[in-house]
């Protein structure tokens, strides 16, 4: 708790309620960067099943490459370090943090600086992509919920740009 | 806004997802020692740069971070084909 207290966030604790969106910073959490060359190997070290195709997401693990998975989980779990597995586990739970958009416009908020085509971006998709400059993760939890993973030192403009087009 | 298929996402995605990696299927000599001057400067810098049909290397820098190659014409600026990297000559 002492440690949840003294962490500075890079995004306002109060969320913005915008014209039909609101944007929410995310309570911190844990992100492990995988990467193997099977995704059998990262089943055997997670016990549970992972998506293969790029771009979904299953158990809170979204495949972003042929060989690259991000898994989030609550803050603060601990995973095996995969030793005698061929692949590569990295703690990265610091390295980003997430913005939550959620209302009908969240799609309209996203789409002014995303080319993505959210009218085909099912629920449960996850994916790399850009906005603006800014290189995001996007996820969409529900039809009018978007999961937004930014590295830190881009979320403070990343959060201006939402809040600007939400404000709108 | 140009529409790259990526051979890995296996969808098309905005143009600025993706970073221009120069021609593609120069293989780097296998003893680079053994070569002249003007061997090496032709693997170095030596470049076809047709017009027309080219084949180069794009990387999903922004997506799956993948390379793979590509066959575009550099007079229309269309994309003929995407494939993974490795595969052969389109």
């Amino acid at each position: 708790m002492s440690e949840l207290l003294a962490r500075i966030e890079p995004t306002p604790a109060v969320p913005f309620a915008g014209n039909g969106v609101t944007v929410t910073s995310a309570p911190p959490m844990a992100r492990f960067s995988l990467r193997a060359r099977k995704a059998t190997d990262l089943e055997k070290l997670l016990g549970v099943s992972v998506p293969q195709k790029i771009g979904t997401m299953q158990n809170g693990v979204m495949c972003l490459g042929p060989d690259e998975w991000l898994m989030l989980a609550p803050h603060g779990t601990k995973i095996a370090d995969g030793s005698g597995l061929s692949l590569a586990v990295t703690e990265v739970s610091d390295r980003n943090v997430a913005i939550l958009l959620e209302g009908p416009r969240a799609v309209a908020v996203l789409a002014a600086g995303c080319a993505l085509d959210f009218d085909h971006f099912e629920v449960g998709r996850a994916t790399r992509t850009i906005f603006e400059t800014v290189e995001i993760i996007v996820v969409r939890e529900a039809a009018e919920r978007f999961h937004v993973e930014v590295w830190r030192s881009f979320a403070p403009w990343l959060w201006t740009a939402f809040v600007t087009v939400a404000a709108q | 806004m140009i529409l790259i298929h990526c051979p890995y996402c296996d969808e098309k995605r905005a143009e600025l997802e993706f970073a221009y990696a120069g021609e593609a299927h120069i293989a780097r000599p296998l003893d680079p020692s053994a070569l002249s001057d003007e061997e090496w400067e032709t693997y170095l810098f030596i470049r076809n740069n047709p017009r027309g049909r080219h084949h180069e290397r794009w990387r999903h820098a922004h997506g799956c971070g993948r390379f793979f190659n590509a066959v575009r014409d550099t007079v229309t600026d269309k994309f003929e084909t995407t494939y993974k990297a490795g595969e052969p000559r389109k």
